[in-house]
């Protein structure tokens, strides 16, 4: 759990026939009560590019950002590297700004606002996080998050090289806002300079957090591939939703009033079973 | 025989009835709340046992008792569990009663020493409702103060509940496992073979 929440806090980094002697009747009936027609299933037509990419960074990750992380968690403080988190969300506070008035969200650009406003002030530059403490909370919002607010569908699932998971729209929206950023423009040494210290720390401060919970569902997954992908999926879903409970899109667990007729059937195809091993008793 | 105020009284109903069927309203569901609250105090000296043994022997007790883990086993392998011989229904069930057992003993272990309340619900149908609850005294810094622990309760047509998934802010365990299962079974050639190699990962995972 401890993975999931961190996954979610942090999604911006990552991301034949059967053999059974079952009648057609129940052949339907276990699709009717196992079939997913919920919005949660998965897109991702592009799985085979996906993971090939997916395999390139998890070797950068292992030879570079993993060392890279731990060294930053060694040297720094945890109350320092909490600054450094509050510096790089204040930095991005403008285009969260942006976003929110995108979506006609006045309210939460009046946060937004007033959170920029005191915390680079007050706040040391960012360093802090003085707002909070004013009951003025945090939130982030980003091009894709707008593009999904207008309607967009997310479009296939899509593993970039270095960014992490995504989908099609999300990485649109990512790109977007790359070359929104006036930095991305200026060519002089200083906006360089800015540029790379602001990707690697963000680097470092997403995935230092990120170290154990990682390296705990990669242990613990069959396929850490479609671990990462359904977490990216779920958490995303609720960031567009800007942190509300998301029911409807579920998938029914098990159809419910179909399952229980599944069940049934499963029940009594294992009577049949239990009378088959009865009967091959009596045969010896 | 029809007077003005059995009409308004009428009409009232009328309005209020709509208003309860709508389907965008989600209403709470005070016995899935007071399900769910009776668990988690049942879980509190589990959480708080002395030594990391106890913890996890503890949480696999609740999760043998309260969660409906055949329904969760055939939830996560999607379309295939249609294609699950009575054989390999037989090694499957077991195994993933392992598996999610594990799984929960690693999400519910991080909140060793501390206390979980219900803080609200909402019903999908009258059968599937979600639990809201969160951590009730975090330490300061904690990275789960503000996280939205989660848990989907099944309730049968004879009105016994059960759980069927668990999750934090949104995110379900049994969602991200179909996930994984489906995506095994259809890298190893669907299927009977398919299952075949899921239940050979699986057996693999759990040391069995």
């Amino acid at each position: 759990m401890k993975s999931v929440v961190f996954i979610f806090s942090a999604a911006i980094l990552l991301a034949s026939p059967g053999a059974a002697a079952q009648s057609d009747a129940f052949a339907e009936e276990l699709e009717a009560g196992t079939a997913d027609t919920s919005a949660s299933a998965t897109n991702d037509p592009w799985e085979g590019f996906n993971r090939k990419m997916f395999a390139v960074n998890n070797v950068l990750d292992e030879a570079i950002v993993v060392p890279a992380a731990k060294v930053y968690r060694a040297t720094t403080h945890k109350k320092q590297r909490k600054g450094i988190r509050n510096l790089l969300a204040n930095a991005r506070a403008p285009f969260t700004f942006v976003n929110d008035i995108l979506q006609g969200e006045f309210k939460r650009a009046g946060d937004t606002a007033s959170r920029f406003v005191v915390n680079t002030t007050i706040g040391f530059g960012g360093m802090g996080d003085p707002a909070a403490r004013m009951g003025i909370e945090p939130h982030t919002e980003d091009f894709g998050q707008t593009l999904a607010v207008w309607g967009l569908d997310s479009g296939p699932y899509l593993y970039l090289p270095f960014f992490g998971p995504s989908t099609l729209r999300d990485g649109f929206g990512m790109a977007t806002e790359t070359v929104a950023d006036p930095v991305f423009w200026l060519r002089t040494d200083a906006a360089s300079y800015t540029r790379y210290a602001r990707t690697g720390a963000t680097a470092l401060s997403v995935r230092e957090p990120l170290l154990e919970p990682l390296a705990d569902i990669k242990e613990n997954s069959l396929d850490y591939y479609a671990s990462v992908r359904s977490f990216y999926l779920q958490s995303r879903r609720r960031e567009i939703a800007n942190g509300q409970t998301v029911f409807d899109d579920l998938p029914d667990i098990g159809g419910f009033d179909d399952f229980d007729e599944l069940d049934e059937l499963l029940e009594e195809d294992l009577a049949e079973d239990d009378l088959a091993d009865v009967l091959s008793e009596d045969d010896q | 025989m029809f007077s003005l105020k059995n009409f308004r009284s009428i009409c009232v109903g009328a309005f209020a009835a709509a208003a309860l069927s709508s389907p965008t309203v989600a209403l709470a569901d005070e016995p899935a709340e007071s399900y769910i609250g009776a668990i988690l105090v049942e879980a509190e000296p589990v959480l708080n046992a002395e030594t990391e043994d106890a913890v996890l022997d503890g949480i696999a007790d609740l999760v043998d008792k309260h969660v409906d883990m055949r329904r969760v086993a055939l939830f996560t392998l999607g379309q295939y569990a249609r294609q699950m011989t009575a054989e390999q229904r037989d090694e499957y069930l077991p195994l993933f009663k392992q598996y999610a057992t594990i799984v929960y003993q690693n999400a519910l272990s991080n909140y060793s020493g501390q206390r979980l309340e219900v803080t609200g619900s909402i019903d999908r149908s009258e059968r599937d409702i979600i639990v809201n609850s969160k951590l009730a005294d975090p330490n300061p810094g904690d990275p789960f103060a503000d996280a939205v622990i989660q848990w989907r309760v099944y309730r049968s047509k004879d009105g016994d509940m059960a759980v069927v998934d668990a999750g934090a802010d949104n995110v379900w365990l049994a969602i991200e496992q179909r996930s994984q299962f489906t995506s095994v079974i259809a890298n190893n050639g669907g299927g009977a073979t398919g299952i075949d190699a899921l239940i050979a990962q699986m057996r693999k995972q759990v040391g069995g």
